[in-house]
C-alpha cells in the first residue's frame, strides 16, 4: 500500500484453543491514518485477532509486525508503549476511579508524571468533548459516555494504532453517528491507524476504506465497501449463522 | 476547573487530619493515662503502623496478603541483633557474625536499618510472588509467613529459636509511638498519590485494561510490596523496643488475623479506613481485656472467662462486615469537607484518595 510499511500487520496468524481453531492463517494490515474494518458473525475470532495484535494472546503460528518490526511475544503494556492501543468489547473502565483518573492512568503507564498526565487527560477530554465528565466516577456513567471515556483512555498521548472492539454496541443511531465523527477525526486529525470491529455493518461500510470479513477464524473476503456489499461469500457467512445479521447489510445496500 | 490541579493540594487534608487526631490521643494519654494505658496506646500506634503498611499494598493492589507480619518479624529481629548490648548477644546469639556481635546501635539508627532490611527482603521474594495472580499470590504470601516463622523458630544460634531473646533497650514511649504512626501515614499517603499508586489502583479495578494502558502490573505491585514491607519493618523494630524481648510466636497467625481484621473493619481501600480500623478494634480489645479481668459490682467481681476476647472480636468483625461490607469508613477518606460532599455521589462507589474537582 501507499504508506510504505507504516502499518500494523498480522501475517498468517493461527490461534488454537484446546482443539478449537479460533484463527486460521489470518493476514490483515492496518495502515496509519486510515480506517480499516473487521466484521464477522459472533464467535468468528475478531476479538481474538485484536488480542493477538495487542499482545494479550500469543499467536500459535504466524507473526505480528509493527511498522516492519516483529513484535511477537511482546507484553501488552510494552506494545501500548510502542503505540498500539485498544478498547474492550466490555468497556473495562476503572470503575472506582473518576473519569479523569481513567485517562490519567494511561499517561502514567506511558511514563508521564502525574501533573503531565493530568494535563494530557484534560486535553484529550476537551478534544473529545467529554470535559464535563472529568469528576464523575467511571462506574456510575451511562453506557454511551462509558464508550467515549474508553476511547479517550486509549488515545491518550496519541498512539500510532487504535483497535476498537465494537465501540457502537448498544448505541442509538444518533449516538453512533456522533461516534462515526469521532472515529473519522481520530484517523484524519491524529493520523492514527484505526481497526474498527463492529456488528453495526452500516457504520463499517460508511467509515472504512478497506474491510476484512472473518468467519470461523478465516478471512473469507477483503475489499472496499462496494466489494463487500456485493460479495456472495459475505452474504452466505451471515445467512449461515444468524438470519437477522443479514438485515444491516441489506439496509446498507439499499441506502 | 480546567487548569491543572495539584493532586497533593486536593488530598493532603487526609493525612493531616489523621496525624492531628492521633497526636491528640497521644497527648491525652500522656497527660491522663495510667502506665498500663500508656502501654495500650503505644501498642495501638504500632498496630497503626502495621495496618497502614498493609493498606499500602492491599488497599492499592486489591490483593490480600497474609505474609506481611513476616516483615514485622524481620524488622524486630534485626533490631534485636543491632540494639541488644554485645555482652548479652555473645551469650544468647553466638551464631551472629562478629561485626554484628560487637555493634550496638541506638533506636534511631537501628529502626530505619530494620525497615530497609525488611524492604530488601520483600524486593527479593516479591519478584517471584508478584508474578502470581489473585488468589495464587495470596496463598504464596501465606507460604512466606510460614517459611519466615519456621526459620526464625529454628535457627537457634542466630534467633534464639522458639524462646525469646531479651535485652533490647526499652526506649519506647507514647510520643515515639505517635511519631512512628505519623511516619507510616506519610509514607503510605505519598505512595498512594504517586504514579505507582494510581497505576496500581487501576490494576485493582481492571488488570487487563491497566495492561492495555501501558501499566506494568508486576512492577507496580512490587513497588507497593517493598514500600509496605519497609513500613511494617519499622513497626517491627519499634515493637522490639516496646517489649524489649522478641520471640517468633508474636509474629505469626494471631497478629496476622488481628491486623487484617483491623484493616477490613476500617475499610481496606482507604488510608483513613486503615487508621480507624485500628483505633476501633483497639478500643474493643481493651474493653474485653478489662471485662476478662473482672469488673466489681457492689463488692462482687464479675469477669468474663479467658478467651472470650478473641471470640467476641471475631463475631463483631463479622457483624460489622455484614452491615458495612466496605468497612467503617466505607472506603472513603477523611477531609475537612470531603464527607458530606462524597456522600452525595453514588453510594456504592469505593475509591482510594480519589481526586474530585
Ligand atoms: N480464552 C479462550 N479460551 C477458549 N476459547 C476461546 C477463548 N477466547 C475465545 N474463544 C473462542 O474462540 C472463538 C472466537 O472468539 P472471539 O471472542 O474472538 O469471537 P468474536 O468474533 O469476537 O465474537 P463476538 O462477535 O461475539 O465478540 C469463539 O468460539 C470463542 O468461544
Ligand atoms: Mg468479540
Amino acid at each position: 500500500m501507499s504508506s510504505g510499511g507504516l502499518e500494523l500487520v498480522a501475517h498468517e496468524v493461527s490461534v488454537q484453543f484446546e482443539g478449537l481453531k479460533a484463527l486460521s492463517e489470518v493476514t490483515l494490515a492496518v495502515p496509519r491514518g486510515r480506517i480499516t474494518g473487521l466484521i464477522g458473525p459472533n464467535g468468528a475470532g475478531k476479538t481474538t485477532l485484536i488480542n493477538v495484535l495487542t499482545g494479550f494472546q500469543s499467536a500459535g503460528t504466524g507473526s505480528v509486525a509493527l511498522e516492519g518490526q516483529a513484535v511477537n511475544g511482546i507484553a501488552a503494556h510494552k506494545l501500548r508503549r510502542m503505540g498500539v492501543a485498544r478498547t474492550f468489547q466490555s468497556g473495562r473502565l476503572f470503575r472506582d476511579l473518576p473519569v479523569i483518573d481513567n485517562l490519567e492512568v494511561t499517561g502514567v503507564g506511558l511514563g508521564q508524571r502525574r501533573r503531565d498526565a493530568i494535563a494530557e487527560a484534560q486535553r484529550v477530554m476537551a478534544w473529545l468533548g467529554i470535559s464535563h465528565l472529568a469528576g464523575m466516577i467511571a462506574g456510575a456513567l451511562p453506557y454511551t459516555d462509558e464508550r467515549r471515556v474508553a476511547i479517550g483512555r486509549a488515545i491518550m498521548c496519541t498512539p500510532r494504532y487504535l483497535l476498537l472492539d465494537e465501540p457502537a454496541a448498544g448505541m442509538s443511531e444518533h449516538e453512533s453517528h456522533d461516534l462515526a465523527v469521532i472515529i473519522r477525526r481520530i484517523a484524519a486529525e491524529l493520523g492514527i491507524g484505526v481497526l474498527l470491529i463492529e456488528h453495526n455493518i452500516g457504520l463499517v461500510l460508511e467509515l472504512c476504506e478497506r474491510i476484512f470479513v472473518l468467519d470461523s477464524g478465516e478471512i473469507i473476503e477483503v475489499g472496499s465497501p462496494t466489494q463487500i456489499r456485493n460479495s456472495d461469500a459475505v452474504r452466505h457467512a451471515y445467512m449461515g449463522t444468524q438470519q437477522d445479521e443479514l438485515l444491516p447489510v441489506e439496509e446498507a445496500v439499499a441506502s | 476547573m480546567s487548569k491543572p490541579h495539584s493532586v497533593i493540594r486536593q488530598t493532603i487534608t487526609t493525612p493531616i487530619v489523621l496525624i492531628v487526631v492521633l497526636l491528640a490521643m497521644a497527648a491525652l494519654t500522656y497527660a491522663f493515662g495510667s502506665r498500663a494505658f500508656n502501654r495500650t496506646a503505644i501498642e495501638m500506634f504500632i498496630n497503626i503502623m502495621v495496618v497502614v503498611g498493609l493498606y499500602a499494598f492491599v488497599g492499592n493492589s486489591g490483593l490480600l496478603s497474609f505474609g506481611h507480619i513476616s516483615f514485622m518479624c524481620l524488622g524486630a529481629y534485626m533490631t534485636a541483633w543491632l540494639a541488644i548490648p554485645p555482652v548479652m548477644k555473645s551469650i544468647t546469639l553466638k551464631g551472629l557474625p562478629g561485626w554484628l556481635l560487637h555493634t550496638q546501635l541506638p533506636m534511631w539508627v537501628a529502626t530505619p536499618i530494620s525497615g530497609v532490611f525488611a524492604a530488601l527482603f520483600a524486593l527479593i521474594v516479591g519478584r517471584i510472588i508478584m508474578r502470581l495472580s489473585g488468589i495464587a499470590a495470596s496463598i504464596a504470601t501465606f507460604g512466606l509467613l510460614g517459611v519466615v516463622n519456621n526459620v526464625y523458630s529454628n535457627w537457634d544460634t542466630v534467633t534464639g529459636g522458639q524462646g525469646s531473646i531479651v535485652g533490647i533497650p526499652p526506649t519506647m514511649n507514647v510520643w515515639i509511638g505517635w511519631l512512628g504512626a505519623a511516619v507510616a501515614i506519610v509514607i503510605a499517603y505519598l505512595y498512594s498519590i504517586s504514579r505507582s499508586g494510581l497505576a496500581l489502583r487501576a490494576t485493582r479495578d481492571e488488570a487487563v485494561a491497566a495492561s492495555a494502558s501501558g501499566v506494568d502490573i508486576v512492577r507496580e505491585r512490587l513497588i507497593a510490596f517493598v514500600v509496605s514491607a519497609f513500613i511494617i519493618g519499622l513497626a517491627g523494630a519499634l515493637y522490639g523496643h516496646f517489649l524489649s524481648i522478641v520471640n517468633p510466636g508474636s509474629f505469626y497467625l494471631r497478629t496476622t488475623f488481628i491486623t487484617l481484621s483491623m484493616l477490613v473493619v476500617g475499610g481496606m481501600y482507604s488510608l483513613s479506613g486503615a487508621v480507624s480500623g485500628v483505633v476501633a478494634m483497639s478500643v474493643l480489645i481493651e474493653l474485653f481485656r478489662n471485662l476478662e479481668k473482672g469488673v466489681s459490682l457492689g463488692g462482687v467481681t464479675v469477669g468474663l472467662p479467658n478467651g472470650v476476647q478473641e471470640i467476641a472480636i471475631g463475631i463483631i468483625t463479622i457483624i460489622i462486615l455484614i452491615y458495612l461490607p466496605t468497612g467503617l469508613t466505607r472506603n472513603r477518606e477523611f477531609s475537612w469537607r470531603g464527607w458530606p460532599l462524597q456522600r452525595r455521589l453514588a453510594p456504592s462507589v469505593q475509591t482510594a484518595l480519589k481526586e474530585i474537582n
